[in-house]
């Protein structure tokens, strides 16, 4: 076959898409082999289908791919109003319940025996200490002079075993941070008003008592005479105890 | 699977399919390798790309497994995709957990991206009913009976010369194009 023949052109088409019949398609064959000018166009045609089906390749994996895109995103839910006041708050509820953790974890990694002891310590006026009508000793005297050295010294030599003696041993001692002193000291003071008639300084002593503990970090001690004073509505220190104040002493033990 | 992809049937489920299996892993690669969401995506719509064209010219029989095959084409298509936008190679680049690190020289049937962009942009500036039909008849394997169904045309011969026509007019186009028709001279014979 002449390769310069009108119907060429489409006849290699017809042979590019498989219509030729045997005898057909065996002349092209030969004459393929045989003319390399042939064979190029007949290679620029295989090239143009090849540019035909990789756009459409590339069309069909676009659109698959748009769909899984589609598949894979976590679908988004339509809620309703009602749904949607429950979901705010529940929010708000976790928000309010996330700061008020927050509030407790500071005030737990914040809290310390030295803190709790601050703000509850006040420093005893003497005054009270005269109101039971002795005369003013010399520990008295020191002690008003704040003079907690001098105090603690009479005290240590003996001079004065009474029970206010042993009372401002102990305050003087808390003054001078000797925790343990102290603690001695109005335990003193509470075992001789149990073999009194008349107890003296007895919440007094409970009271400083107790916070000696704390700062000593005898917690357990300090719960003990917090709870007995928050017991008795009658305890001269009833109001100052309070569940707050035996709840952070409690947290202190787990510090 | 790879019958399918072969013959050309059921592909839309066959490619669902292997989105399904590999998309996450192949897409972490990326991610963990200096790749944003959408440049794994990207990435791995070229792969699929690739791979199926490979599966047809039978330069894929299975030899390694799909898993692995599909990662060194994703690994190749994005190490060249790092390079090309200029950055250092990640020489400790991270492998998905479980990966079998098999390695396989992928680089030689990858035609370059531009050339296909530039294939995809010639076809595209084929007229609509021209594309359509050659579309239908090599793409779609669709017989002239069933393209007339699908077309305003009277007749079968006249959806075969418009064919024709169609065929001969991007034929011109692609001839006038010599890096386009390199590029597909390579898609051809790898």
């Amino acid at each position: 076959m002449d390769n310069s023949t009108p119907d060429m052109p489409e006849k290699l088409v017809r042979y590019l898409d498989g219509e030729l019949n045997e005898d057909e398609k065996k002349i092209i064959e030969q004459q393929l082999n045989s003319d390399s000018v042939l064979q190029q166009e007949y290679n620029s045609l295989l090239a143009t289908r090849e540019a035909i089906r990789h756009y459409g390749l590339q069309q069909q994996v676009d659109a698959v791919h748009q769909h899984m895109m589609g598949e894979f995103q976590v679908p988004v839910k339509k809620i309703g109003s009602k749904r949607r006041i429950i979901r705010n708050a529940v929010a708000i509820a976790a928000s309010v319940l996330l700061l008020v953790a927050g509030y407790a974890a500071f005030n737990f990694f914040t809290l310390s025996p030295e803190k709790v002891f601050n703000s509850n310590f006040r420093v005893f006026e003497l005054t009270t200490v005269r109101s039971d009508g002795a005369g003013e000793t010399a520990a008295e005297k020191a002690y008003r002079e704040k003079n907690y050295k001098e105090v603690i010294r009479i005290h240590d030599a003996g001079e004065d075993h009474t029970r206010k003696g042993e009372f401002l041993c102990g305050v003087a001692a808390l003054e001078l941070k000797d925790n343990k002193k102290a603690i001695t000291c109005f335990t003193e003071v509470l075992e001789q008003n149990k073999q009194a008639t008349v107890p003296i300084l007895n919440d007094e002593t409970e009271y400083y008592l107790f916070l000696s503990y704390i700062r000593d970090r005898n917690y357990n001690a300090a719960i003990a005479i917090m709870e007995k004073i928050k017991d008795d509505p009658g305890h001269l220190y009833h109001k100052k105890v309070t569940s707050k104040l035996i709840r952070q002493v409690k947290l202190l033990r787990w510090r | 699977m790879l019958a399918n992809l072969r013959t050309g049937q059921r592909m839309d489920e066959t490619i669902k399919a292997i989105y399904r299996s590999h998309f996450e892993g192949l897409c972490w690669y990326v991610m963990n390798n200096n790749g944003s969401r959408q440049d794994a995506e990207d990435v791995f719509q070229e792969v699929m790309v690739n791979f199926i064209e490979l599966v047809q010219k039978d330069k894929f029989r299975g030899e390694a497994s799909v898993k692995t095959f599909l990662f060194s084409l994703n690994r190749y298509t994005w190490l060249n995709e790092l390079k090309r936008r200029g950055r250092a190679l990640v020489r400790e680049e991270k492998y998905e957990r479980g990966q079998d690190r098999v390695e396989l020289d992928t680089s030689h049937f990858i035609a370059d991206r531009e050339g296909k962009a530039e294939v995809l942009r010639v076809v595209g500036e084929l007229g609509e009913t021209c594309r359509k039909i050659l579309l239908l008849f090599y793409y779609e394997n669709l017989s002239m009976k069933e393209i007339l169904e699908a077309t305003d045309y009277e007749t079968e011969q006249v959806v075969r010369n418009k064919k024709y026509k169609c065929l001969k007019q991007l034929e011109q186009m692609v001839n006038a194009n010599p890096a386009l028709k390199q590029t597909l001279k390579n898609l051809l014979h790898g």
